[in-house]
């Protein structure tokens, strides 16, 4: 076939099936985490060392665990999970590959056409261990690289069990052309959009040590990935009493925390600037604006809807409304918001305001820090459930 | 709008601190005029909180070029519209759109003029443009690279065109213009890159054509002569060597703000500011860099009145250059330009290729 590489398996297409959690392959992700955890891979890149403490064995066997609190009905993989991943998360192919191989389903993974140094090491360290001491697991893992190759996504997608997309809308309406078998499921992470939440009257409280980790928290969610992740808050709702200072301070210690950590890069700032003079002259609904040192922009919106989500941005700019109460997310809550990271608000509470209030959004709530900790609850999805089917015996 | 007492200033002919007061002053009622004229304007620096009494340099306001590619920006009304310009915009983006009415339009061929002049003099020369010409040009649109032969065109007579339609060289009509004119000095003009791939790469060796009295003027960026590998200097020696051509002067400009040009020191390689213009340095926060240091380049200019476009930052990178005094002793800031800033590699998880 044109235009392809296998980067790791070969042209052979396999639809080996195993119960969830086998033993071999959490074996395999257990060797290829110790692999991978080595000063000369993840001296440059720290995803390569986030990839590696996911996939050590205590970790998961953990997970293990937990997906038997579901029930006691046998389950195994659903055959081949075709896997379309994004170009601009290096590490993001494996996450996917993982979903599907730790169900006990074959994989193909499609990598982006770029070239990501991180791409390579992983596949190299994955060919070592599938040569010989995890041989027996070899047809579960195929990693293909290719582009303007609309054949093979045909044929995989005619042929595989499920299809997982990764991308934007576009990508994902792009892949959707192909059709599936009628009983092939398909799970897609598409465009989301993301917001934090944070409790002034809680974070005057902290002490300054505390603030700066909750501020490094913030940063590792959104600086990390640029702030342009799915999961990477881009409207922070403010709340109680403390909402000037609290916003003064807040942003003052990021924006001290990038100047020492990130690499803004000349263009990035013009860029940033472009759209914040875009915004101001064009948009109505922009209140005021702040600006840290070119570190950071912050803009207060006027008014918040469903439609909040179009207000996006990119290496440090942030949105920003006051509220009340948490009432503002029935407002604003539309299938595309993803992630909730929040502070200085109670858990129970959250909860019981979901379940009241049945928003059509909304898939994870969880405290800022964890905002990119990929698991296997995604997107709303159960993953362990989805990709996985379940044997009825009475 | 332009007064008389700018256009009488020389380009080269104002000392610095002369220079400096006299610049702000004008910025400061240039910025004035496009605060009332242009309410989109006025919003931005009202949000800015600007004081528009400023007379620093490095405080006034500036738009980025980029907005001019996503916003249309006008100071003047719609129903005065004389032309539109627009960028070459690069792969995948939008253009930039520059709207003149008669005035700002005038005044840009005006002031070019007083800078042409004192690398070509008073006269019209024949002239020798590598390029094709255009097919029906519309008459109120016009894209970078048409736009500047237009400009440049006014100070030349005879015009001929070096390329044929498919870009390959007419060296019929070459050797007829040359056979004309070549014996006494003459213009040419074009983008580097055109530059480049004709005369250097295309002409035959050993000086068959003399160039010895030309005078080139080329623009347009050295993008394209990166991945060659050709720099200013080998790009001058190749011409020596082809074509017998010394005179040979690059300048700098932007479509918004066409007309006040930066051109090449011959004698420093340097661009230099005219009674015109002006230039800061700025890194990644947009603070002002000292002399020598790289950064954001943000270029100042007393012509735009029809659109908000007399201070803008650029993304290209430059430095101001004032460690030894360049021998010309010509007025003005010197500076040299590194080309576009390196594009920023977005991570996120937005799509897949």
């Amino acid at each position: 076939m044109k235009n392809l590489e296998y980067l790791v398996g070969d042209s052979k297409i396999y639809k080996d099936v195993s119960e969830p959690y086998n033993t071999n392959i959490i074996n395999l992700l257990s060797d290829l985490s110790y692999e991978l955890n080595n000063k000369k891979y993840y001296k440059s890149y720290s995803d390569i060392k986030t990839l590696s403490f996911f996939c050590r064995k205590a970790n998961l066997l953990n997970l293990k665990k937990k997906s038997k609190n579901y029930d006691d009905q046998p389950r195994l993989g659903l055959g081949l999970v075709f896997h379309v991943t994004p170009s601009n998360i290096p590490t993001n192919f494996f996450y996917s590959l993982i979903f599907g191989l730790i169900n006990g389903n074959s994989n193909i993974v499609k990598v982006p056409s770029k070239n990501f140094e991180q791409i390579d090491i992983i596949c190299k360290v994955l060919n070592k261990l599938l040569l010989k001491k995890h041989k027996k697991i070899k047809n579960f893992i195929k990693i293909v690289r290719y582009s303007d190759n609309d054949d093979y996504t045909k044929n995989i997608s005619s042929y595989c069990d499920a299809r997982v997309i990764w991308g934007s809308d576009k990508t994902v309406e792009n892949i959707r052309k192909f059709r599936l078998q009628p009983r092939s499921i398909e799970l897609t992470f598409p465009d989301r959009y993301s917001m934090s939440l944070i409790n002034s009257n809680e974070f005057v409280k902290l002490n300054t040590e505390k603030k700066k980790l909750l501020v490094n928290k913030f940063y590792n969610d959104t600086f990390i990935a640029d702030q342009n992740a799915c999961s990477s808050p881009q409207l922070i709702l403010w709340t109680g009493n403390k909402i000037k200072k609290s916003k003064l301070l807040f942003w003052s210690l990021l924006s001290n925390l990038v100047e020492k950590k990130y690499d803004l890069s000349e263009m990035a700032a013009v860029e940033k600037y472009t759209e914040l003079c875009k915004k101001i002259i064009t948009d109505k609904n922009i209140k005021d604006f702040k600006n840290f040192s070119n570190n950071i922009f912050t803009t207060s919106l006027k008014k918040i809807n469903s439609e909040v989500t179009a207000y996006r941005g990119k290496w440090g700019f942030f949105y920003e409304y006051e509220t009340k109460n948490l009432n503002i997310l029935n407002k604003i809550s539309s299938k595309k918001i993803q992630t909730l990271t929040y502070f200085g608000v109670k858990k129970e509470l959250l909860k019981a305001f979901m379940i009241k209030n049945k928003l059509s959004g909304i898939d994870r709530i969880v405290p800022i820090g964890q905002g990119l900790d990929i698991n296997f609850f995604w997107d709303g999805y159960d993953i362990n459930r989805v990709l996985t089917r379940v044997i009825d015996i009475k | 709008m332009m007064k008389n007492r700018i256009r009488n200033i020389e380009p080269y002919g104002i000392d610095s601190k002369q220079k400096k007061i006299f610049f702000c002053k004008e910025i400061n009622l240039l910025t004035k005029h496009h605060y009332s004229n242009s309410y989109q304007y006025k919003n931005l620096l009202n949000f800015f909180k600007y004081n528009l009494n400023n007379m620093e340099l490095e405080n006034f306001p500036f738009l980025p070029t980029q907005i001019f590619k996503e916003i249309d920006l006008l100071s003047i009304n719609k129903r005065n519209i004389l032309k539109k310009m627009m960028s070459s915009g690069t792969s995948g983006s939008s253009p930039s759109r520059i709207y003149l009415d008669r005035d700002n339009a005038y005044n840009q061929i005006f002031v070019l003029a007083k800078i042409m002049s004192t690398i070509l003099g008073k006269n019209r020369l024949p002239m020798l443009i590598v390029d094709n010409k255009t097919k029906n040009p519309t008459k109120i649109s016009f894209n970078a690279r048409i736009a500047a032969i237009n400009g440049f065109s006014t100070f030349g007579k005879d015009h001929t065109y070096l390329l044929n339609d498919d870009e390959s060289i007419n060296f019929i009509q070459l050797t007829n213009f040359l056979k004309k004119f070549g014996n006494s000095p003459f213009f040419i003009f074009g983008f580097t890159s055109y530059i480049f791939k004709s005369i250097i790469e295309k002409f035959p060796k050993n000086k068959t054509f003399d160039f010895s009295k030309g005078i080139l003027l080329h623009g347009g960026g050295w993008k394209k002569m990166e991945d060659k590998k050709i720099d200013n200097k080998s790009f001058k020696n190749l011409l020596k060597k082809k074509v017998n051509l010394s005179k040979i002067y690059n300048y700098y400009g932007l479509i918004e703000q066409t007309g006040s040009i930066f051109l090449e020191c011959p004698l420093c390689s340097c661009f230099r500011t005219t009674a015109f213009s002006d230039i800061l340095i700025r890194d990644k926060h947009f603070k002002v860099v000292q002399n020598g240091r790289k950064g954001l380049i943000q270029l100042f200019s007393l012509l735009p009145t029809s659109y908000p476009g007399h201070i803008v930052l650029t993304e290209d990178i430059g430095a101001i250059i004032d460690d030894n005094k360049c021998i010309c002793s010509k007025s003005g800031k010197r500076f040299k330009v590194f080309g576009r800033s390196k594009k920023s590699e977005l991570r996120g998880c937005s799509d897949t290729v």
